[in-house]
């Protein structure tokens, strides 16, 4: 390489350079104005750091003569910073700490307006960050505040529904919160958990099309009532299907393969395994759990243990192994669920 | 006498560089003017009888586009973690930020700020939030820049757990 005489010195102080040389802590040539006025040894070539003048290049300084010391190569960066002089004046400086030939080296350069664009910039990008983070809390309420009031609707319209049948308002409501449990022990995007709490109670929706005298009849169904009965299936998911919501297109898949069976010999498909849509198995577990668990104006609750006995005799057979496996793994929440939404009395109004 | 480095982490705009000011020079000011980098405020307490100078390093806040510079948080041997009662994300910036902290930093004391307690009416922190901030085992503080409470107590409570895991004699010149 062909030495030059570049005049180095002229250089650093027409670019706002300082250089510092750490083996004999002097300024190579002579300090800038903006350095003698934050450290008046300055002018003398050399500089003094402590916490009074320059603290963060002091503590930059520290740093630099363990990567001095280390014989790391590249180059180590503080970064901007702002050092006050003695007149309350901030300045903004960036060091950068190197060793050429042996030599260690801080070279120090004064922002100047360069600190100043870049302060703008980030002023803005943050201001619109504040507008961004304000209207996403703005829309989040909003959303909770319209599932509110689909969940409302939806479970006033089942009401309505039920008024002829036996099921409860609670059954409902639990039915929703049992199948949510579950779909989020399953990892489902938290936006799905809050489909299939919208959906789930809709799972025998087309009973309303299922007539009184078999609907109501007290005793056992023949052969043709009972496949009259079991079309509450396919009458649910009549009336849910092709909807552009996705909690009603949920909807009509759990109406449709509640009464689906993992081994395939379930109705109204006779679908088995993963055939079933998963949300519909969720809730062939979670609806006969809580049935037996409670009264009914034809039956007995069933006590807790004989209600768990009878779902794992079915496993595999009537219901998903893994669903029910994450199902007895979450029994203390689905319990809970139980305790904070009980029957009220007789409330099935019919 | 010791002089000891404190860092003010958080997310941007929580109140970092309002809460200095407040202690130091017991000002407060409604513009929001973002810091680029560090700036660093001296304040100097007594605490039981032992006078302390706290280096106060302002740092920028951590955005979505950059983080804390581990270069301006190594030596500190404190930080004051503040948070924004009125966004709840600034709580998740926080807990990162904690976990930068032990990262960079062998023995460190810190205290939780929890700022901007003026603002009652627009507290969004969950409660399981609050539970993540006590699980980290710092003492925690309600803050206001602008009515000035419990920010003096804020910052003695960290000088005082600083005096508390530092053995006499070790940094800074006894006098
Ligand atoms: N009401 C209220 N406003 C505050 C409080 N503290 C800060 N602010 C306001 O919040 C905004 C941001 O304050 P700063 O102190 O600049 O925040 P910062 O954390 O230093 O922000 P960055 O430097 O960008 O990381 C300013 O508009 C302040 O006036 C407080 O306790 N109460
Ligand atoms: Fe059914
Ligand atoms: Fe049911
Ligand atoms: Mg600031």
């Amino acid at each position: 390489m062909t030495r030059t005489d570049l005049p180095v010195v002229q250089l650093l102080e027409r670019l706002d350079l300082a250089l510092y040389e750490s083996r004999d802590g002097r300024l190579l040539g002579d300090a800038p104005d903006w350095l003698t006025e934050l450290a008046p040894e300055a002018s003398k070539g050399s500089l003094e750091f402590d916490d009074d003048a320059l603290p963060i290049l002091g503590d930059f300084l520290g740093q630099a003569r363990r990567f001095w010391q280390d014989g790391a190569r590249g180059r180590l960066r503080s970064g901007p910073f702002v050092e006050t002089d003695a007149r309350g004046r901030g300045h903004a400086l960036e060091a950068t700490a190197l060793r050429i030939d042996g030599r260690s080296l801080l070279l120090i350069e004064r922002l100047g307006e360069d600190y100043e664009l870049a302060v703008a910039n980030l002023q803005t990008a943050r201001e619109n960050l504040l507008v961004q983070e304000e209207l996403e809390r703005i829309v989040a309420r909003r959303t909770a505040d319209l599932r509110e009031r689909e969940e409302e609707l939806v479970y006033r319209l089942i009401r309505a529904a039920n008024l002829r049948d036996n099921e409860t308002g609670a059954h409902i409501r639990r039915i929703g919160l049992y199948s949510a449990a579950l779909a989020r022990a399953l990892g489902w995007p938290a936006a799905t958990v809050d489909d299939i709490r919208l959906a789930s109670p809709m799972h025998d929706l087309g009973k309303v099309g299922i007539p009184d005298r078999i609907l109501l009849k007290p005793g056992r169904l023949s052969e043709d009532e009972m496949a009259v009965m079991r079309g509450h299936t396919s009458l649910g998911a009549g009336i849910l299907e092709d909807s552009r919501v996705p909690a009603v297109r949920m909807a009509a898949q759990i109406a449709a393969g509640h009464h689906e069976w993992w081994n395939g010999e379930g109705y109204p498909r006779g679908l088995a395994a993963e055939d079933i849509p998963e949300c519909a198995r969720i809730v062939a577990i979670v609806d006969v759990y809580d049935a037996m668990c409670h009264a009914r104006s034809y039956k007995p609750a069933f006590p807790e243990d004989r209600v768990l006995d009878y779902l794992r005799e079915r496993r595999a057979r009537q219901f998903d192994p893994r669903l029910l496996d994450v199902f007895f793994e979450r029994l203390p929440e689905m319990r809970r669920i139980r305790e904070l939404h009980p029957d009220e009395g007789m409330d099935t109004a019919g | 006498m010791i002089r000891t480095k404190v860092c003010m982490l958080g997310s941007f705009a929580v109140g970092k560089t309002s809460l200095v000011r407040r202690f130091v020079h017991s000002l407060f000011g409604d513009r929001y003017l973002s810091t680029l980098g560090a700036r660093v405020d001296k304040k100097s307490l007594v605490i039981d009888g032992t006078k302390i100078d706290l280096m106060l390093w302002d740092l920028a806040g951590k955005d979505d586009y950059q983080s804390v510079r581990p270069t301006h948080l190594r030596g500190a041997s404190g930080c004051l973690l503040v948070m924004d009662s009125t966004r709840e994300h600034s709580v998740d910036v926080a807990l990162e930020l904690h976990q930068l902290m032990l990262d960079t930093i062998d023995q460190v004391s810190f205290v939780v700020a929890i700022n901007k307690c003026d603002l009652v009416d627009e507290w969004r922190l969950s409660d399981r939030q609050l539970e993540q901030l006590r699980a980290l085992g710092g003492p925690i503080f309600r803050t206001s820049a602008l009515t000035g409470d419990e920010v003096e107590n804020a910052f003695a409570a960290l000088a005082r757990q600083i005096l508390a895991s530092k053995p006499p004699g070790e940094d800074g010149d006894p006098s």
